[in-house]
């Protein structure tokens, strides 16, 4: 044992620093290589209980997005009169709504519509805003000015009302287009407004890592401008786009719905929860028949709330800043 | 400052006119006779024809059609209806009952959403915080339509509290319940808002001093936390204004109320072309000025943000 020297006056000691847990930065390995922020992301991520039960939901919905056959032997456009508005009874949980189709049948084959609009709305949106946006903000100047000019002009017209414009364009120049076609139409009627906002957060996040001093490294050692954008700078900045992407996505699907109940998203022959709940709203009138609107808005609104479940998940796993 | 102001109001320049481009092309460049719009499939005249495309200037090369539209918009003449009115008499007959709606809709979220947002974040955790949180995720995951119709069927027909549509008496009574629902979504996003700014304040050096000041914790929380938690909040809700009267469409459907959102749905399901041009004219000029104050608004109330 060291030992402890006192000066005069002295009335407490200061252990030597061999004996402090000082001497414990010595233990870490730094031959390891450092645990990048996808694997740290990983790390909280999993310890955190709504993302478990968020993802495990959105893995079912998934499912039945796939195979909805094997969720219900019913066809959802076998129409039986005879049970016309009945309430849920044996083989069939929601009961019928008024043309006699299956409710519960309907939900699952519904799925399919407005999950894929969501998903395909979202994919696009989250590649031209992160292409648009990371060369604005890397390359600055005229074609900052440009992209953003650009995609201003595409958010100053309200989504929903460039939607519906955009759809009934659409109507005119491509009629009957079958399932995929109707689909299609409402994801790029959506994804032609949507994507400034993509833009906008990729360009912020690009500025930030643009200037920080990694990136200089690699320009010294003579990383050219486009390997520095692909390998260092986009990756970097991916995180805020990734939790935009998760929450819109569940602001996609709202949408799709809206359109449908406006009557001008998916046709009426597309089996769709936003079509369902729009068709339901004349049917529940009187306040009965309230399974018709409740089974396709409860589906809706789970799989709406697993997203924005997910995207809080996701934000406070990458973001070292939310984490207490 | 001025050099600010100046640089963005050149800014938004190129904006309305590509916006307006933009929406023009979508509406008139598509295949089909704008006429058969006018008059169904009843037969038409040659000459008739002929002056009505010179009077909705369909004679024209598009661009040159589009000039004339925006050299009308500038004046506020947004050209003749297909029905035979003026547009701008639609539009001005329109849009103060939206903008009552949406002004309505604006100070219901704004007070409810403050006060509920700084009480929850002042009990962090605690049971009216979680009750608010689950509030606000199922207002945002259920589509606005279906809340609507619910509140709707609710106090419009079984509890008979308000009349379940509104028509053309937009009276304050009349309105509350579209307003609430209107405003509803973005109650939950100002209450989020409230409450993550509220805990960020509550832990800032200048409350802990205030605090070991000793000044009172009521009074802490008024001038010191809340005052600074309201910089982000009062930016959503400047932002705000202008979407809650593009987003009036859906609640002024079910509410059968006349303003601007149902205008422009019932101009694009008829192909009234001019209308609907203009209404959406008029939303990007609302939104351009709006994004504009907000981003002055910023500067008054963060005196460290100064726009060069």
């Amino acid at each position: 044992m060291p030992e402890t020297t006192s000066l005069p006056g002295q009335t407490h000691f200061v252990a030597p620093s061999s004996e402090t847990p000082l001497q414990a930065t010595g233990m870490v390995d730094t031959s390891a290589p450092p645990e990048g922020q996808w694997k740290e992301a990983w790390k909280v991520l999993r310890r955190n209980w709504l993302f478990w039960v968020s993802a495990i939901l959105l893995l079912f919905i998934l499912v039945v997005v796939c195979f909805p056959g094997l969720f219900t032997g019913v066809d959802p456009r076998q129409s039986m009169l005879s049970k016309s508005l009945q309430g849920p009874q044996s083989g069939h949980p929601f009961g019928f709504d008024k043309q006699g189709y299956d409710v519960y049948s309907r939900v699952v084959y519904g799925a399919r519509a407005s999950v894929v609009v969501g998903l395909l709305t979202t994919v696009i949106v989250t590649v031209i805003g992160l292409f648009t946006g990371a060369v604005a903000g890397f390359f600055g100047r005229w074609v900052d000015a440009l992209v953003s000019r650009i995609a201003d002009i595409f958010f100053a017209i309200p989504l929903l009302l460039a939607a519906i414009v955009g759809l009934s364009a659409l109507n005119n120049v491509w009629p009957d287009r079958g399932y995929w076609g109707g689909v299609l139409a409402v994801v790029f009627a959506l994804a032609a407004f949507g994507w400034p906002q993509v833009t906008r957060i990729a360009r912020g996040a690009v500025l930030e890592i643009r200037g920080l001093e990694f990136v200089d490294a690699s320009r010294a050692i003579g990383a050219s401008k486009w390997r520095n954008l692909f390998s260092h700078i986009i990756p970097n900045s991916l995180a805020p786009v990734i939790v935009t992407a998760t929450v819109s996505l569940g602001v996609y699907i709202v949408a799709e719905a809206t359109l449908s109940f406006l009557g001008i998203g998916l046709p009426p022959s597309i089996v769709s929860w936003g079509n369902d709940i729009a068709a339901a709203q004349s049917q529940v009138r009187s306040g009965d028949n309230l399974h018709v609107l409740f089974a396709p808005a409860g589906a809706l609104a789970v799989t709406v709330l697993s997203f924005m479940l997910l995207g809080d998940a996701v934000r406070d796993a990458l973001d070292p800043k939310a984490r207490k | 400052m001025w050099r600010y102001i100046a640089r963005r109001l050149l800014q938004t320049i190129p904006v309305v006119l590509g916006s307006t481009l933009l929406i023009y092309a979508m509406v008139f460049l598509q295949p089909g006779d704008p006429i058969v719009a006018l008059f169904g499939e009843k037969p038409v005249s040659e000459a008739t024809r002929a002056q009505l495309m010179a009077q909705y200037n369909l004679d024209q090369p598009f661009i040159v059609q589009w000039l004339l539209f925006l050299k009308g918009a500038l004046v506020g003449d947004f050209g003749i209806a297909y029905s035979g009115q003026p547009v701008s008499e639609l539009i001005a007959r329109a849009l103060p009952v939206t903008f009552q709606l949406a002004v309505m809709a604006l100070i219901f979220e704004a007070v409810l959403g403050v006060v509920a947002g700084f009480y929850a974040g002042l009990r962090r955790g605690k049971i009216f915080d979680s009750t608010m949180l689950v509030v606000s995720l199922i207002v945002i995951a259920v589509p606005i339509f279906v809340l609507g119709f619910m509140m709707q069927l609710v106090f419009g027909i079984q509890l008979q509290w308000v009349p379940a549509t509104v028509g053309s008496n937009t009276s304050f009574t009349n309105m509350i319940l579209p307003a609430l629902v209107l405003g509803l979504v973005s109650f939950a996003y100002v209450l989020r808002l409230t409450r993550t700014s509220v805990i960020e304040n509550l832990t800032a050096d200048h409350v802990r001093t205030a605090r070991a000041h000793g000044v009172p914790d009521g009074m802490v929380n008024r001038r010191h936390v809340l005052r600074n938690s309201m910089i982000p909040v009062v930016t959503f809700l400047g932002a705000d204004l202008g979407a809650l009267m593009a987003g009036a469409v859906v609640t002024e459907g079910i509410f059968n109320i006349n303003g601007i959102g149902n205008l422009a749905y019932q101009a694009i399901l008829r192909g009234e072309n001019p209308t609907v041009v203009s209404v959406v004219t008029v939303m990007v000029i609302i939104y351009v000025v709006t994004s504009l104050l907000v981003d002055l608004l910023y500067a008054v109330l963060d005196p460290r943000i100064r726009y060069a």
